[in-house]
């Protein structure tokens, strides 16, 4: 069985660009791979798989006439399925659109496969986005590669999975309150949360559309540089899609970081094991001649309420459009009339999309518009204050990207609000609208511990020049589970 | 406290159907997760401002037709005479 799959996206790349690797065969070793490891990881929801090795075999083609393939050629990448592909599934991990085929592609997707990359697949989520594990897909768990007992975090658990155990060269996935960074962190990836405006939401199913944002999960830090020049940048069919800077991001060798600041407010209440894992990582920093501070962000304590009431209140508003009437599943309407007919085809929602969207009606209701909604919003904006006044005086912040280690599968699914506090150090990004990525730090017992830096905004480069660095000196196992 | 007076409307204005069984057990889950945001009471701002992300309207796209050329059919719940049927209006 071909060890292709081993290879990082931008060495598969440029081996396929140069003629010295076809495509072909390099998606075969990831085909091969989903078919013996998706039995136990469960990370995909559909599978491209014929359509995935002619577009390989078109690839070839291609470059042995001499054409231009593109920088990402033969890329086999998993997409995240909230995310829309012309002619493949979108369920958004929902019962509710299981009959949903899209009939256009996102921007993202469109300009990956400008780029020559092949879509091998549509990775499995939490529904509509809402969930820390992947336990509320209606498709069933994903389980994370290093030890399947345990989840991968989530939602985009189905994209830290099939990346971690090597099912596809790199993912997609989106990230509204931490969905890029906790599967990130708890399958030993690397995973960012651009800017927000700084990458199209264009196709993407929207849950909470002023907090969320589509990005990589790789492998390398490398690969997250190769699909953020492919995907980022001005889409004129999203509104809030702002332009992005010019030089696109790059891999600096010598960058020099000149001083990160630990969010102590981020660290306290982390697990003992994940608190010492943040410091060691902070040593290695300084190890590395960079300065480091410690900082106490003050809006951090409320940065989890406001984060659950902006989200459940927009989330209100986006699933009301699910009414089973020019898209879903099949139920016939006859014998219905009208309010019967969109309550009971809306009951296919699973429990925790319901849970938010009546919390989301809750907090926007008369009477609690006020006390909740309003004060959520004048809360970001401070907190947002807060943010980018402390950006001015320290390069990068870090802390713990989750405030505990992986668990096991059916741990917390029963209690909601033990799994919206795991997202305590995540959101803050969110809210404030800057990127964050999560790095490999470290295990406990073979389970993964990641580090989150954030940066200003559109100060991506700076996160990409300080987990390089911290990648190249922690030099962490590079063994693929399973 | 959430009542399960308020989460009957609640349900009704979200349009979504309950049993008996998810209404107990929703009750006490969304109570918890009120009780949790209700820190937001105790935050007092000086200034009422909120963040709205600013757009110039000469940023906005061309107003264009584009020719959709694909078939519809085959991706939605479309009868072939192309027309949404639903539920009847009482």
């Amino acid at each position: 069985m071909s060890t292709l799959f081993n290879l990082s996206a931008t060495e598969a790349s440029r081996r396929i660009n140069e003629g010295n690797l076809k495509a072909e065969e390099y998606v075969w070793s990831f085909i091969e791979r989903i078919e013996k490891l998706e039995p136990k990881l469960h990370a995909f929801i559909s599978f491209n798989k014929e359509n995935a090795l002619a577009d390989a075999s078109g690839i070839d083609k291609r470059i042995r006439s001499g054409e231009d393939v593109g920088s990402l050629a033969g890329i086999a990448m998993g997409i995240k399925d909230n995310i829309s592909t012309d002619g493949i599934k979108t369920t958004c991990g929902s019962k509710m659109l299981e009959n949903y085929v899209p009939p256009f592609n996102a921007t993202v997707v469109e300009r990956l496969k400008k780029q020559g990359a092949i879509i091998i697949g549509k990775l499995n989520m939490d529904e509509f986005g809402m969930g820390s594990s992947t336990e509320y897909s209606r498709y069933g768990a994903t389980h994370n590669p290093w030890n399947t007992d345990y989840v991968p975090g989530g939602s985009s658990g189905g994209g830290g999975a099939a990346v971690s155990s090597c099912e596809c060269s790199a993912s997609l996935g989106s990230d509204t309150g931490g969905s890029i960074r906790c599967p990130a962190s708890f399958c030993s990836v690397v995973g960012l949360k651009p800017t927000y405006g700084h990458v199209s939401r264009f196709g993407l199913v929207s849950y909470a559309n002023s907090l969320e944002q589509i990005g990589p999960i790789c492998r390398t830090v490398e690969d997250v540089v190769l699909i953020m020049n492919t995907i980022a940048g001005n889409d004129p069919k999203d509104c809030t899609s702002l332009s992005s800077p010019e030089t696109p991001l790059q891999i600096n060798p010598n960058a020099k970081v000149k001083s990160i600041a630990l969010v102590r407010d981020l660290i306290e209440g982390s697990d003992p094991l994940v608190s010492k894992t943040v410091y060691d990582a902070l040593d290695k920093f300084q190890d590395l001649g960079i300065k480091i501070d410690e900082i106490s962000l003050k809006s951090v304590s409320f940065a989890l309420p406001s984060y659950y009431t902006l989200a459940t209140a927009e989330a209100s508003s986006n699933l009301a459009r699910y009414d089973n009437l020019r898209y879903g599943f099949s139920f016939p309407s006859e014998g219905y009339e009208w309010n019967s007919y969109i309550s009971t085809v809306r009951s296919n929602f699973g429990d925790e999309v319901k849970r938010r969207i009546l919390i989301g009606s809750y907090v926007l209701s008369a009477g609690y518009y006020g006390k909740y909604y309003l004060k959520a919003r004048q809360l970001r904006s401070m907190l947002r204050q807060e943010l980018l006044s402390i950006l001015t005086k320290h390069e990068l912040l870090l802390g713990p990207t989750m405030p505990i280690l992986p668990f096991r599968i059916g741990e917390k699914v029963q209690d909601p609000l033990k799994m919206y506090l795991m997202d305590v150090d995540t959101v803050i990004a969110n809210l404030g609208g800057i990127p964050a990525i999560s790095i490999p730090a470290g295990y406990s017992n073979e389970l993964p511990i990641g580090i989150q830096l954030m940066a200003g905004p559109f100060q991506e480069q700076k996160l990409i020049d300080a987990a390089f660095i911290f990648q190249n000196a922690k030099k962490l196992s590079t063994r693929t589970p399973l | 406290m959430v009542t399960k007076d308020e989460l009957n409307y609640l349900r009704w204005i979200s349009r979504l159907n309950l049993t008996d069984e998810e209404l107990e057990k929703f009750s006490e889950q969304i109570d918890e997760t009120i009780k949790y945001i209700d820190v937001l009471e105790t935050f007092h701002s000086e200034s009422s401002s909120v963040d709205l992300q600013e757009l110039d309207l000469s940023d906005f796209r061309e107003d264009e037709i584009l020719e959709f050329n694909g078939d519809l059919i085959p991706y939605s719940n479309l009868t072939p005479e192309r027309l949404v049927k639903g539920p009847k209006m009482v």
